[in-house]
């Protein structure tokens, strides 16, 4: 069962991320979609920037050459820094992990690959669980269907390559439009087979 | 001019009544939220960008997010053209908005960065701070930013002795004083108060009353705007 909380409303005293607690009552911190599936209920935000969690995969761009690394935009208000032998240019696409994050939020990432060529695209942040699905469920789906090689960043990040890209890119769309919304797996399978 | 008479105001409403309001959140493709208001003839654009890198860097809080808030009418926004620019009282209105979301914006949670809120007036007829705020406070919950509760304005008066709510540009021009309230409706907390007239301590109260009245009325619109955006999405599938 979902509802659409705004900042400041009143919530269960079971609901866990994004509340805030004022005297013995929860209240939700954001406007966000309350998913009250199971005993514990979860708000899930509608919008809002990245920001990187240790063991997260990441679709960066180098910014910086520095001396012992280089700086990369990871669509996040805090910049990451990669330490790497591998030589890159500013303007190059990578995937990495996010190694650390320390207490002033600067992130580490490692584990470093080029993704050489292909397209990048854009989703919002909090979109791109849905766009993987379970189990990489739906990521598996779209690649199945559309043959095209599809790497997924947390940080909304999206690259794309080979395959019918254009339908790729529209039904990730598509998902990221209706992420809040339910049968959206039914629906994604009949737009990918049309 | 009378501005009152045979107990109703000059544009018809009742001493308490609201003038009519429409709320519509996430109008602006670039910003990270937005918020359209139309408040009686006011119109008002807001939009939010952040949480982002903070720059300069000297300017920077290690320890939260740097809030800036600017409020700005449009040169066409009056009957006689304003400069452009910055003056002394959009300072001032900038100034006070911004500490009331200070107080609500959970700041900490974003050290380092910025979060630019811009408010645009771009037609004028009294109470523009009230609904600058109003728009503010949806834009930001659209942009996804972390707050305490939606902070609501709304402005009560004093016309030919008598308390309104929600003063029209004549009623504000011509009569004897201004009160703009914003407050938390979840705490009744006042995070804005401004006086321009003078009051008795009966007719403070009787304002404020009106007002905290007036910014729940409207705190009702600001959530429907919030989530009549995504229960229209859910229904549109399946259109390509």
């Amino acid at each position: 069962m979902k509802e659409i909380v705004v900042p400041g409303e009143k919530v269960d005293n079971k609901v866990e991320s994004y509340v805030f607690k004022d005297g013995d009552s929860l209240y939700s911190m954001i406007f966000g979609v309350l998913d009250k599936r199971d005993e514990y209920g979860r708000i899930v935000p509608l919008n809002g920037k990245y920001f990187s969690q240790i063991d997260d995969y990441v679709v960066g761009v180098i910014t910086e050459v520095k001396f012992g690394g280089y700086v990369v935009d990871v669509n996040s208000p805090y910049d990451a820094f990669l330490a790497s032998r591998r030589k890159y240019d500013r303007g190059d696409v990578i995937f990495a992990k996010v190694a650390n994050v320390n207490e002033v939020r600067s992130v580490s990432l490692a584990d470093d690959q080029k993704l050489f060529e292909g397209e990048l695209m854009e989703v919002s942040p909090v979109k791109v669980a849905r766009v993987i699905g379970k189990k990489n469920s739906m990521l598996m789906l779209i690649k199945e269907k559309t043959k095209t090689d599809i790497y997924v960043g947390r940080n909304g990040r999206i690259w794309l390559r080979g395959g019918d890209i254009a339908k790729a890119r529209k039904t990730i769309l598509k998902i990221e439009r209706e992420a809040h919304t339910d049968g959206l797996t039914d629906r994604i399978t009949e737009f990918l087979n049309r | 001019m009378k501005l009152i008479k045979d107990g109703k105001r000059i544009d018809g409403r009742e001493f308490d009544e609201l003038r009519p309001i429409k709320i519509e959140a996430g109008v602006l493709k670039r910003a990270d939220g937005s918020c359209y208001v139309e408040w009686g003839k006011n119109k008002v654009i807001a939009a939010v960008y952040g949480p982002r890198e903070c720059l300069p860097k000297h300017t920077q809080d290690s320890y939260k997010a740097k809030l800036t808030y600017r409020y700005n009418m449009a040169p066409f926004s009056v009957d006689d053209r304003k400069r452009p620019g910055p003056d002394r009282r959009s300072v001032e209105i900038s100034k006070v908005s911004r500490e009331a979301f200070e107080r609500v914006l959970f700041l900490e949670y974003f050290p380092r960065t910025a979060i630019n809120v811009f408010v645009e007036v771009l037609q004028a007829d009294a109470g523009t701070r009230c609904a600058a705020l109003t728009a503010a406070s949806v834009a930001l919950a659209d942009a996804g930013i972390p707050m305490r509760d939606l902070i609501v304005a709304c402005a009560a008066g004093k016309v030919e002795d008598e308390m309104v709510l929600d003063l029209c540009q004549e009623e504000d021009n011509y009569g004897q004083g201004d009160l703009p309230v914003a407050i938390s409706p979840r705490t009744g907390q006042i995070h804005l108060m401004q006086l321009d007239g003078i009051f008795s301590e009966e007719e403070f109260k009787k304002a404020l009353d009106f007002a905290v009245k007036g910014c729940l009325q409207v705190h009702e619109l600001q959530k429907k705007a919030l989530k009549e955006k995504y229960e229209n999405i859910g229904e549109v599938y399946g259109n390509e």
